[in-house]
C-alpha cells in the first residue's frame, strides 16, 4: 500500500540553487528514518510532503491528494509533523488545551478533540499532567507535550524532525516507545534523526539524505551495510555495527542483543 | 545575510571617512541654511550633499528614499499652498483649487530643508557601515551597553523574522488557517504572538548569560579590535567644516 | 595544581522549593578531563553555571559552600572577572552569536575587546582560536551564515580566545549532526591536549567514555560518583540514576568480559583488547 508517492521533485529556494534535485521516492506502512548531514535537504523534503513548501517541479501524492491542489490545513488531516523545537508552537495555558488545539482546528468536535488529547498525553506519559502550564515542565517534557499534539490529530502519517534532541537516556527511551506505539497502531512513522544507534533500534526502513539526492534507500540493516556510501554522507553505522567490525565481523547488527546472541556462539575468550 | 541596513559596499573616499566627520558634515549642513536663513544656501547644500554621493557611487541607493519624500513634499505643497495661514497673493489657480505665494514659499522652504536632511543622513547611512559609527560613538564615551543594543537590534530583527515563519509553519502543520479574511487572521494571531514572545525571552535570556561569561559587563578599560579611522584627511575635513561654520555664523552676526 | 574546588555547594533557584544542588564536593587537577552525566534536571547545568559564577551571581537565589576556580572564590567575584580564568560554552550554539558584530574573525574578538586586550595580542590570539576549531576559512562571513556545527566551534573559539585555564561546556553537541560533533569533539581534546583543563557535559556517553580522564555522575543534585570512565560504567546501578554504559560495556556486561581487576571495557579498543579478539587476530 502506497501511502506517499513523490515524483520527479526539484526544489530551490532561490533560483540558482537547487536544494533538492530529481527526488522519486513511494512511502508503504514501513517506518522510515531519513538520515544525512545538516544541510541535506531532510527539512525541507519533510516540509514538502506537509505541504508547507510547493514542488518548484514534479509532484507529491499524499494519499490520492496532491499537495499543490490541497491546502495545508486539509493536508493536516492525512499528515502531522511534530517541530524540532517545541517552544515554536506551545501558546495555551494548559496542557490538556494545547494538545487539543489541533484535533480542534482539523474539525474534530470539542468532545471528541479532548478524547483524543487525552489518549495521546496517555501515550507520551503526561496524563498527570493535563492541567499545569505547559512553561512550568522541563523543555523535555514540552516536547513531549509537541508530539501529543500532533498524535491527538490522529492522522495515518506522522513526521518527527530530530525528536530526540536535548532528550536524556530515560526521554530517548520514551520517544522509541512512542514512536513503536504508533507503529503497532498501523501508523506510518517518517523520523529526521541523527542518531544512528536510534535508527537501528527502532525502524524498518532508511533514507540517506546527500547533497539534496537519495544516496541509498532500504531496510535498515541493508542501508547500513554500505560502509562508503554512508562514509561520503558523513554517517557511520551504529556503534555495535562498528564494535562488530572491529572484531572482524563483516556483519550489520542493529542492536546490543543481536551482537551478544552473535558473540554467545563464536567462543569469546576472556583474558584471565 | 539579512541586515537592516541600508550600508553600501564601497570603497571610495566617502566610504573610508570616518563616520563622526561625516556626522560633523549633517550638523554643518543642517546648521548653514538657519544660519544664513537664505533658499540659495539651502540649494547649495542640497547639491554638495548629492555630488559628494555621487562621488560615493551611491546615488542610485537613494531613490527610494528620494520618491517617498516627494510625496511627502508634494502634499505638503499643496496644503500649504492652498491654506497657510498668511496667504495673501494668488499664485495660479487650478481648477476650484487656488494656490497662494506666500504658501508656496512655505512649503519650497520646508521641502528644501526635508531634501537637505535627506542628503545629508544619507550620505553617512550608505558610506558607513553601522557598527563601525556605533564603534567610533562608544569610543567617544557612549556606553558599550547602550552600542550593543544598537548594533545587535540591526541583527537580531532579520533573525525573528525567521523565528516568525517558522512558528507559522509550526501552527499551519497543526491546521490553523493563516490566510483568508480579516477574521482568520485575528484568529491566528495569538498562536503565533504566544511562541514568539515566550521563545524570544528564553533566547535574551540564553544571551545575556552568554554575553556574561565574554566579560561584557567587564569594569576594564575597553580595547578595540579594528584601529580608529581618523586619519590626516579627517582632520582636513573637520577643519574645512568648522570653518564654513565659523564663517557662517561671523556673516550672519555683521550683517 | 587543583584547577577547581568545589566544596559542599548547594543552591537553590529563586521561586524554587528543591535544592538544585544539595552539597556536591570535587577537586579538578590541571588538564584533566572530566565528563559529567545524569538525567535532565540533575543539575549539570546549574553546576556548570556554579563554575562560573552566573550562579549565584546572574540567578540571585540561596547558595551555599563554595567553588573555587584558579584561586579565585567565584560567589565572591564579578562574572566577568572569572571569565578570564573560567570559559562556558551553552548548548545552544545560535545564542551564542553575539549579535553585534558582521564577521567570525570580529566575533572571536568581542569578549578579548571587553577585557581590554591589545590589538596585536587580540589578532595572535583570534588566529590561534581559528585555528584550533578549524574555521580560519569562515573568518570573514557572517556568523548567522555558518552552520550549527561550525557557528558552536565559532562559540568554542570565542571562549578560548581569552584564555582561561578551564573551559567548561554544557551539552555543546546535542543539536549538531554527528558530523559536527565529532568536529567538537576533536576540538575539544586538542584543547585538552593543549593543557587546558576541561568540564564536558554530554549525553552522548560512547564519546565521554573514549574522551574522558574521569567522569562526574550526578543524580537529583547530588554527586553519586566522580571516577575513571571504566569504574562509574562498571557499576551496576547505573540504572537507577537514569543513565546508561556504553553499548561497548552493555555487551561485555552480558558476555562477562572485563580487565583483571574485574572492570568492563568502555571503548571499541578496550573491549576488543580483553576479549582477545582483535581484527589483527582474526
Amino acid at each position: 500500500m502506497t501511502t506517499i508517492r513523490v515524483s520527479n521533485l526539484h526544489f530551490s529556494y532561490q533560483e540558482d540553487f537547487e536544494v533538492l534535485k530529481e527526488i522519486n521516492v513511494e512511502f508503504d506502512h514501513r517506518s522510515t528514518a531519513i538520515i544525512g548531514q545538516n544541510g541535506a535537504g531532510k527539512t525541507t523534503f519533510v516540509k514538502l510532503l506537509k505541504g508547507l513548501l510547493l514542488p518548484t517541479q514534479g509532484d507529491i501524492w499524499i494519499k490520492d491528494y496532491n499537495t499543490k491542489e490541497n491546502t495545508v490545513a486539509f493536508l493536516a488531516q492525512h499528515i502531522g509533523l511534530v517541530f524540532q523545537n517545541p517552544n515554536d508552537q506551545i501558546f495555551k495555558s494548559n496542557v490538556l488545551d494545547e494538545v487539543s488545539f489541533g484535533p480542534c482546528n482539523i474539525g474534530f468536535d470539542q468532545k471528541t478533540a479532548t478524547e483524543k488529547a487525552k489518549d495521546a498525553l496517555q501515550m507520551v506519559g503526561l496524563l498527570d499532567k493535563q492541567n499545569l502550564n505547559p512553561y512550568d515542565l522541563t523543555l523535555s517534557e514540552r516536547k513531549l507535550v509537541s508530539i501529543a499534539s500532533i498524535v491527538a490529530m490522529d492522522t495515518d502519517i506522522l513526521i518527527f524532525d530530530e525528536p530526540t534532541i536535548a532528550q536524556d537516556f530515560v526521554g530517548r527511551e520514551k520517544v522509541k516507545q512512542i514512536i513503536k506505539d504508533l507503529i503497532r497502531k498501523g501508523k506510518l512513522v517518517i523520523t529526521i534523526i541523527h542518531d544512528m544507534d536510534f535508527v537501528a533500534e527502532t525502524f524498518d526502513r532508511a533514507i540517506v539524505f546527500y547533497n539534496g539526492n537519495i544516496l541509498l534507500d532500504g531496510d535498515t540493516r541493508e542501508v547500513f551495510s554500505h560502509k562508503e556510501e554512508l562514509k561520503k554522507a558523513y554517517l557511520e553505522p551504529p556503534h555495535v555495527t562498528q564494535l562488530a567490525n572491529r572484531l572482524g565481523i563483516d556483519k550489520v547488527f542493529l542492536n546490543d542483543e543481536e551482537l551478544t546472541n552473535y558473540l554467545k556462539n563464536i567462543e569469546l575468550k576472556p583474558q584471565a | 545575510m539579512r541586515s537592516l541596513s541600508l550600508y553600501q559596499q564601497g570603497d571610495s573616499i566617502l566610504h573610508k571617512l570616518d563616520p563622526l566627520t561625516k556626522i560633523l558634515y549633517i550638523v554643518v549642513a543642517l546648521a548653514l541654511p538657519s544660519i544664513t536663513a537664505s533658499v540659495k544656501v539651502s540649494i547649495a547644500c542640497i547639491i554638495s550633499g548629492l555630488l559628494l554621493i555621487t562621488f560615493a557611487k551611491v546615488l542610485k541607493n537613494m531613490v527610494p528614499i528620494v520618491s517617498f519624500s516627494t510625496i511627502v513634499i508634494l502634499t505638503i505643497f499643496i496644503i500649504q499652498g492652498m491654506f497657510y495661514y498668511a496667504n495673501e497673493n494668488v499664485l495660479f489657480t487650478l481648477g476650484p483649487m487656488t494656490f497662494y505665494r506666500e504658501g508656496m514659499l512655505y512649503a519650497l522652504k520646508i521641502g528644501l530643508r526635508i531634501y537637505n536632511i535627506i542628503t545629508s543622513v544619507s550620505l553617512l547611512v550608505l558610506t558607513t557601515r553601522p557598527s563601525d559609527l556605533i564603534e567610533a560613538l562608544v569610543r567617544k564615551g557612549l556606553s558599550p551597553k547602550i552600542g550593543y543594543v544598537l548594533s545587535s537590534i540591526l541583527q537580531i530583527i532579520p533573525q525573528m523574522t525567521s523565528m516568525m515563519n517558522t512558528i507559522t509553519d509550526a501552527q499551519r502543520a497543526r491546521g490553523m488557517e493563516t490566510e483568508g479574511s480579516l477574521l482568520v487572521r485575528m484568529k491566528a494571531f495569538i498562536p503565533l504572538l504566544g511562541p514568539m514572545v515566550m521563545s524570544s525571552l528564553v533566547g535574551t535570556r540564553e544571551r545575556a548569560m552568554a554575553l556574561e561569561v565574554r566579560a561584557f559587563s567587564s569594569s576594564r578599560k575597553k580595547t578595540f579590535l579594528n584601529k580608529p579611522m581618523e586619519s590626516a584627511q579627517s582632520t582636513i575635513w573637520r577643519v574645512v567644516l568648522l570653518i564654513i561654520l565659523i564663517g557662517a555664523v561671523i556673516w550672519r552676526v555683521t550683517s | 595544581m587543583k584547577h577547581l574546588i568545589v566544596e559542599n555547594l548547594k543552591y537553590c533557584y529563586p521561586l524554587a522549593k528543591d535544592l538544585a544542588l544539595k552539597g556536591v564536593s570535587f577537586e579538578v587537577d590541571k588538564g584533566e578531563f572530566i565528563g559529567v552525566i545524569g538525567s535532565n534536571g540533575s543539575g549539570k547545568s546549574t553546576l556548570c553555571q556554579a563554575l562560573v559564577g552566573l550562579v549565584p551571581n546572574f540567578y540571585k537565589g540561596a547558595y551555599g559552600g563554595k567553588v573555587i576556580a584558579c584561586g579565585m572564590e567565584v560567589a565572591k567575584s564579578e562574572v566577568a572577572e572569572i571569565a578570564t580564568k573560567v570559559g562556558l560554552v551553552f548548548q545552544n550554539p545560535f545564542t551564542q552569536i553575539t549579535g553585534s558584530k558582521l564577521t567570525v574573525y570580529e566575533e572571536i574578538a568581542f569578549g578579548l575587546e571587553n577585557i581590554g586586550i591589545e590589538r596585536s595580542e587580540m589578532k595572535c590570539r583570534i588566529e590561534h582560536a581559528l585555528d584550533l576549531l578549524g574555521i580560519s576559512k569562515f573568518k570573514d562571513k557572517n556568523p548567522f551564515d555558518l552552520s550549527g556545527g561550525q557557528m558552536q566551534r565559532l562559540a568554542i573559539a570565542g571562549i578560548i580566545a581569552m584564555e582561561p585555564d578551564v573551559i567548561v561546556l554544557d551539552e555543546p553537541t546535542s543539536q549538531l549532526d554527528p558530523q559536527g560533533s565529532e568536529e567538537v569533539f576533536q576540538a575539544v581534546q586538542n584543547l585538552s591536549q593543549e593543557g587546558m583543563t576541561v568540564i564536558m557535559v554530554e549525553h552522548k556517553i560512547e564519546k565521554i567514555a573514549a574522551y574522558a580522564d574521569k567522569v562526574l555522575l550526578l543524580s537529583d543534585g547530588e554527586l553519586v560518583d566522580f571516577n575513571t570512565p571504566k569504574k562509574i560504567f562498571s557499576r551496576s546501578d547505573l540504572d537507577e540514576y537514569g543513565v546508561s554504559p556504553p553499548v561497548y560495556t552493555k555487551i561485555a556486561k552480558n558476555l562477562h568480559i572485563t580487565d583483571k581487576l574485574g572492570l568492563y571495557p568502555v571503548t571499541i579498543e578496550e573491549f576488543s583488547q580483553y576479549s582477545g579478539q582483535g581484527r589483527e587476530k582474526l
